[in-house]
């Protein structure tokens, strides 16, 4: 099962604030809803443990994380793959980043995931809903707690 | 004896709607199943499964499920490979099955690794520690593509291709002349799906090696527990003396329980290397992705007529998807079963048919599916095809097959594909359908719905079925002959116990077996205790699946209880005083000739063979092997009326009429009741079932929230009826029936639906006939005009 999905934030911080925030993996990680637990093995990298609810598949997932922050320091990609639940997801996201020239930034976000075993099947009929709540509720995670961070 | 019937018959037990002997025992709740066997000290086993279709393992690490809490074991192929298991033999031993995956997952779902816990629950847990390393490879899932080749399946073939056989019968040449040279020709494209018998209890095993006696008990959900015996044995080097094999009561089966499965073999694996008693119950979802799946054939139905509509040849060519490994359940010389019964009920003069199959990433099977192998799927192709020859040729579709059944004075008759059908009456059997169901006047209330714009349609199948593998000439697996055996012993009281190598999973053997023994022996059937599945006690058979039980150990329990009787007269020659040759069998008792008067019944003589045997050898009992001299052909006519709600595309079956001939009935509650399950589960894999993949692998429907069964709420009422034509070959004339409605009412639904939409030009939507896939169709063909 493939599945895209794409929005739009406007982050109240200046984009360097932005830039930093999302470049710490354990921000990134404490923006991922439903989170368990987090362990930062790197700059780059990271694991989580999230739980999973999607109909009648529910339990916990464990995902490998990689940042991948493009040299202009416009365009931040992220890889995440891992399973559980007899299931496997690999997820490729990007996050275009935009200073409005006000101390605020635009960031422009899209994202296509593969899913295969039970969440592709069992919850076929709401996974893409659910999903674009969980990479959603990411993003806008990411403009709060960047907002708010200090800085 | 309990009846819901007069015995007015004139026979003393068959024939009669006895009521159920087991159901007292499943109604009670008293039933036993494999998940019911506790055992002292068990181990508890649950899989870990692929979520990927094709891909190398590159790693498995067991190190975070053994600190699991009570795990403590994980197996995977190494170890099995180290006990020469990583590969057993399939069905018809012409491939070999991957029992947990080596080296690279072939199909989603395929399992991987087993967890041994001291509960279900550090099974389970278990089973979410082993991390498994993939690296992805491309699926294929069409059969199609994998024609190219462009994806190799199975690499540890020496041949590097994804085609598995090709077979053929008939003439091919003579065939194609004579369709090219008629005057209206059809070759249409029908397929048959992936579905599955899922049956309501999936599989499951407690194996049981007893470290002092080295014996290996199995109690597993086996249609075959004779056949699953030797070959343990022969896979395992354990001798059979030293396996025993049970299986208990079961629930449902339908194929689903003939072949091995990883889990069996990981089981007693386990069973062996820690010497404590493992179970391993499958999961519903388990039982639909990895176990056997039944159909999946692709099949190019080409037919010649005359103008006037008599049949001049018939092509069939297949494309058979068998997913990853050829584990078809087929006779050893049938790789695609019985399929040359796709000639039907019809005299064609020339047929040919050939099918080729190929490997895909998807589960394997092709199991007999409640149906004779393969015969589902040939009944359905020239069922189809005749409906759209009689849509070609603008005639009737039940005068198509008026005109073309086989003749009632033809049989024995020969089909031009290899069979000899040993007797049947078509004619008579549609013309009591069409009159029963009132066919003229449906059609001129079709006629006048149409004219208002409805969509009304009448659906025939009138399908010849071949069961009852086989005769020992031609059926074996793995070499073992396809007969099947009864034992007979009659007490001192003249109750008794019959034992036989079939095993019923639900068609009520406990009872039409104590019939047909009480018919042939005037004894009372309730007085007579049916064993089967114990490999200890019940003589060797081959099992029950594909109507075999009835057309060859319905036969062996005849004929060993005609032993009986032949023993019994000979004692009742010394009890009556009377010459042998004046002892006859008349009217359930022994007579002598010309001395009404003088008789003594078989309860009489069972009592005498205990305590007065005179001369003759003490005792009562008798076994019987089974060779079958031929198949036999069970056949039926069904017509299925339905309304299609053009603006959903909602399909309500209206009325659906059954009338079987499967020779003699030995219980008629019991064939109904076969009937309405068989009808029940050709309406599901008509309008609900698929075991359908995308593109990427995934199967889409490993549950049942997905792959739906019906209720009584969505399943239309079954009217029934029957004639009865005895099988001239078979020794109470039986010829099985369990399956024929399985095989016969896709069709009937399908034709039903396509008569309906004729009027908009739509020839042909494959099953399952959803809602939307009707309402899409309909969409489409209204936007053309």
């Amino acid at each position: 099962m493939n599945l895209e999905w794409k929005g739009h934030e406007e982050v109240g911080a200046a984009k360097d604030r932005l830039w930093a925030f999302i470049n710490d993996p354990l921000n990134v990680a404490n923006c991922v809803p439903d989170l368990v637990e987090a362990t930062v093995q790197d700059p780059h990298h990271f694991e989580a443990i999230v739980s999973v609810g999607v109909g009648p598949v529910k339990g916990k997932l464990k995902l490998k994380i990689e940042l991948d922050p493009q040299a202009d320091g416009n365009r931040m990609n992220m890889k995440i793959s891992g399973g559980g639940l007899g299931s496997v997801v690999d997820l490729l996201a990007g996050a275009d980043i935009k200073d409005n020239g006000d101390s605020t930034t635009s960031l422009d976000w899209s994202g296509t995931a593969t899913m295969r075993g039970a969440i592709a099947t069992v919850a076929g009929r709401v996974i893409d809903a659910q999903a674009l709540r969980v990479i959603t509720t990411t993003f806008a995670n990411v403009r709060e707690k960047c907002a708010s961070s200090s800085g | 004896m309990s009846t819901t019937e007069a015995p007015s018959n004139g026979r003393h037990a068959m024939g009669k709607s006895m009521k159920r002997k087991e159901d007292a025992r499943f109604i009670s709740g008293r039933g036993r199943y494999v998940d019911d066997i506790v055992l002292p000290n068990m181990l508890y086993m649950a899989i870990v499964h692929s979520a990927y279709p094709h891909a190398k393992i590159t790693k498995i690490d067991k190190a975070a499920a053994l600190a699991t809490p009570g795990v403590l074991a994980v197996i995977t192929a190494e170890d099995l490979a180290g006990v020469g298991l990583a590969w057993i033999p399939t069905f018809h031993g012409y491939d070999k099955q991957m029992v947990l995956a080596v080296g690279k997952v072939l199909y989603q779902y395929q399992e991987v690794a087993a967890v041994v816990a001291t509960s279900r629950a550090a099974a389970a847990d278990g089973v979410e520690l082993v991390e498994v390393e993939y690296e992805q490879l491309q699926p294929v899932v069409d059969p199609f593509v994998a024609k190219t080749d462009a994806t190799l399946v199975r690499e540890d073939r020496e041949n590097k291709t994804n085609h598995i056989y090709h077979w053929e019968v008939g003439k091919r040449d003579e065939a194609t002349a004579a369709i090219q040279g008629s005057d209206v020709k059809i070759n249409e494209r029908v397929y048959f799906q992936r579905c599955h018998p899922a049956p309501l209890e999936p599989c499951g095993i407690v194996a049981d090696m007893n470290p002092e006696t080295g014996c290996l008990t199995l109690y597993m959900t086996s249609q075959a527990p004779h056949a699953h015996r030797t070959v343990v044995s022969l896979v395992t080097g354990i001798p059979e003396d030293k396996i025993h094999v049970i299986s208990p009561d079961l629930g449902g089966g339908f194929g689903n329980k003939v072949p091995v499965y990883a889990g069996y073999v990981c089981a007693a694996v386990a069973s062996i290397v820690t010497g404590h008693p493992v179970k391993w119950i499958e999961t519903r979802t388990e039982n639909l992705t990895t176990t056997g799946f039944a159909r999946d054939y692709h099949m190019d139905v080409e037919i010649g007529a005359t103008k006037e509509g008599q049949v001049t040849g018939l092509k069939v060519t297949t494309v058979a998807d068998h997913g990853a490994f050829d584990a078809a359940a087929d006779p050893t010389k049938y790789p695609a079963g019985m399929f040359g019964i796709c000639t039907g009920s019809y005299d064609f003069p020339i047929a040919f048919t050939e099918l080729d199959a190929y490997f895909t990433n998807k589960a394997p099977g092709g199991v007999a599916y409640r149906c004779s192998f393969r015969v589902t799927e040939a009944s359905y192709a020239i069922e189809r095809g005749m409906d759209m020859l009689a849509l070609a040729l603008g005639q009737d579709p039940a005068d198509v097959r008026m005109k073309n059944f086989v003749k009632k004075e033809q049989f024995p008759y020969a089909s031009p594909l290899g069979f000899v059908y040993d007797s049947g009456d078509y004619h008579t059997t549609l013309q009591k359908a069409l009159d029963k169901i009132g066919y003229k006047e449906l059609r001129a209330e079709q006629a006048e719905k149409r004219a208002r714009g409805e969509l009304m349609g009448i659906g025939l199948s009138t399908f010849t079925e071949v069961v009852g593998a086989g005769p020992s000439k031609h059926f074996d697996i793995m070499g073992i002959k396809m007969f099947d055996s009864a034992e007979i012993r009659i007490h001192p009281t003249g109750a008794g116990i019959v034992r036989a190598g079939t095993k019923s999973q639900g068609q009520g053997h406990e009872t039409t077996w104590a019939q047909i023994v009480a018919e042939e022996l005037g004894l009372d059937p309730q007085n007579l205790l049916v064993e089967e599945g114990d490999t200890d006690t019940a003589p060797y058979g081959l099992g029950t699946y594909a109507s075999r039980s009835t057309p060859v150990a319905g036969a062996a329990l005849a004929m060993a209880a005609r032993r009986v009787r032949e023993k019994a007269r000979n004692i009742a020659a010394h009890v009556m005083e009377a010459p042998l040759d004046d002892v006859e069998w008349v009217d359930y008792k022994f007579q002598v000739k010309g001395v009404p008067e003088k008789t003594v019944t078989m309860k009489e003589i069972a009592f005498a063979a205990y305590t007065n045997p005179g001369p003759n050898e003490p005792g009562l009992e008798a076994t019987y092997y089974y060779d079958p001299p031929n198949l036999t052909f069970p056949y039926g006519a069904y017509i299925a009326v339905v309304d299609v709600d053009k603006e959903t595309g909602e399909t309500n079956v209206r009325r659906f009429l059954a009338i079987d001939d499967c020779g003699t009935v030995i219980n008629p509650m019991i064939v109904e009741g076969q009937i309405h399950g068989g009808l029940t589960e050709g309406f599901a894999i008509a309008f609900m079932q698929e075991i359908a993949y995308d593109a990427e692998g995934n199967n889409l429907q490993p549950n049942f929230t997905e792959y739906l069964v019906p209720t009584s709420l969505e399943s239309p009422h079954w009217e029934t009826d029957s004639t009865c034509n005895p099988s001239p070959h078979h020794p109470i004339g039986a010829k099985g029936v369990g399956e024929s409605p399985n095989v016969g009412s896709p069709a009937a639904f399908v034709n039903a639906v396509m008569d309906a939409l004729q009027p908009l030009g739509i020839k042909s939507i494959d099953m399952p006939l959803t809602r939307d896939k009707v309402w899409r169709a309909i969409q489409e063909a209204t936007a053309k005009t």
